[in-house]
């Protein structure tokens, strides 16, 4: 267990920092650690990739957009797509109430006119 | 995805949609049975109009056809994802035991390495991801998801705007009401 290289797997420079709560800042160990693996992604396109994805998240979900931990987006990310199902779920449910009281004609006129709009 | 892009994948979705939505009247079926089918025919619709820029479409339609995944589908990445983690492993095992590791870091990666599993599930197809692809293909399929909600919102508005509006006009006039079962809720 416990080489820990398998938080998000790429990094050839992934090293004790990475991802942390008490140091984001991973400068000092980037060329220090620096090895000639195959693939050169960084610390730092890491870090970009996680903090565009906080950028997607509701504002409600995290304070502010300071620097948050990625394991909160992380979190958040997970939670923010299970309630996004949810509602796929929902809202098919109610179209599949309308579509029974409706007929197709007028759930092609409402799709239309919701192309529309 | 704003602009052009949302607009094109948006229509394209509806169209779709509304092509697959046709099978869900079959008067048969049960609400729960329909309600699966209009799901299915959502995430279809959204795959299809998402095309090749990612990994999630394909994966999506292919457990809505009930054919699992095999290793076979994507070549490409599982070797890759492997052969990451075992060459990782080696390489740093000895490294594993150094004490300075202070536990505050410890639960930080842990933390993270069980949420990205978590992940993994929620994305289309993202176990066969390595992590990068993964927050990449996660960013695209949130973003694809507002966008399925928002149209799916838009066409049950639309639909319900449309029942609704028809029965008291009929009503007035003193014909048969055809939608007068009250059901505008």
């Amino acid at each position: 267990m416990g080489c820990g290289c398998q938080m998000i797997e790429e990094t050839s420079q992934h090293h004790d920092t990475a991802e942390s709560d008490t140091d984001c800042e991973m400068s000092s160990r980037r060329s220090r650690s620096r090895q000639s693996g195959s693939s050169r992604i960084t610390d730092e396109q890491i870090s970009d990739l996680v903090s565009k994805l906080q950028d997607l998240l509701p504002e409600a979900r995290l304070r502010g957009n300071d620097r948050v931990p990625s394991s909160r987006v992380l979190q958040e990310t997970c939670s923010y797509i299970r309630s996004l199902h949810r509602e796929v779920d929902d809202l098919s449910e109610r179209l599949s109430e309308l579509l029974a009281t409706s007929d197709m004609s007028t759930a092609q006129a409402a799709v239309i006119r919701s192309l529309l709009m | 995805m704003r602009g052009p892009t949302a607009k094109s994948f948006k229509q394209g979705f509806l169209r779709s949609f509304l092509v697959s939505l046709k099978s869900c009247r079959n008067g048969d079926m049960s609400l729960q049975e329909r309600k699966r089918a209009v799901r299915s025919s959502a995430d279809a619709a959204m795959a299809t109009a998402r095309g090749g820029g990612a990994m999630w479409p394909q994966a999506l339609l292919a457990s809505s056809s009930s054919s699992p995944p095999t290793s076979s589908s994507w070549p490409r990445l599982l070797p890759t994802a492997a052969k990451v983690k075992t060459t990782r492993c080696k390489s740093t095992a000895r490294r594993c035991c150094r004490p300075k590791r202070s536990s505050s870091e410890m639960i930080a990666r842990r933390l993270v390495r069980k949420r990205t599993k978590i992940l993994r599930g929620m994305v289309p197809g993202g176990e066969l991801l390595d992590g990068v692809s993964l927050l990449r293909e996660a960013m695209d399929y949130v973003v694809h998801l507002r966008a399925q909600v928002a149209v799916l919102r838009r066409v049950s508005n639309a639909m319900h705007h449309m029942a609704g509006a028809v029965a008291p006009r009929v009503q007035l006039k003193g014909e048969t009401a055809q939608l007068s079962d009250g059901n505008q809720g």
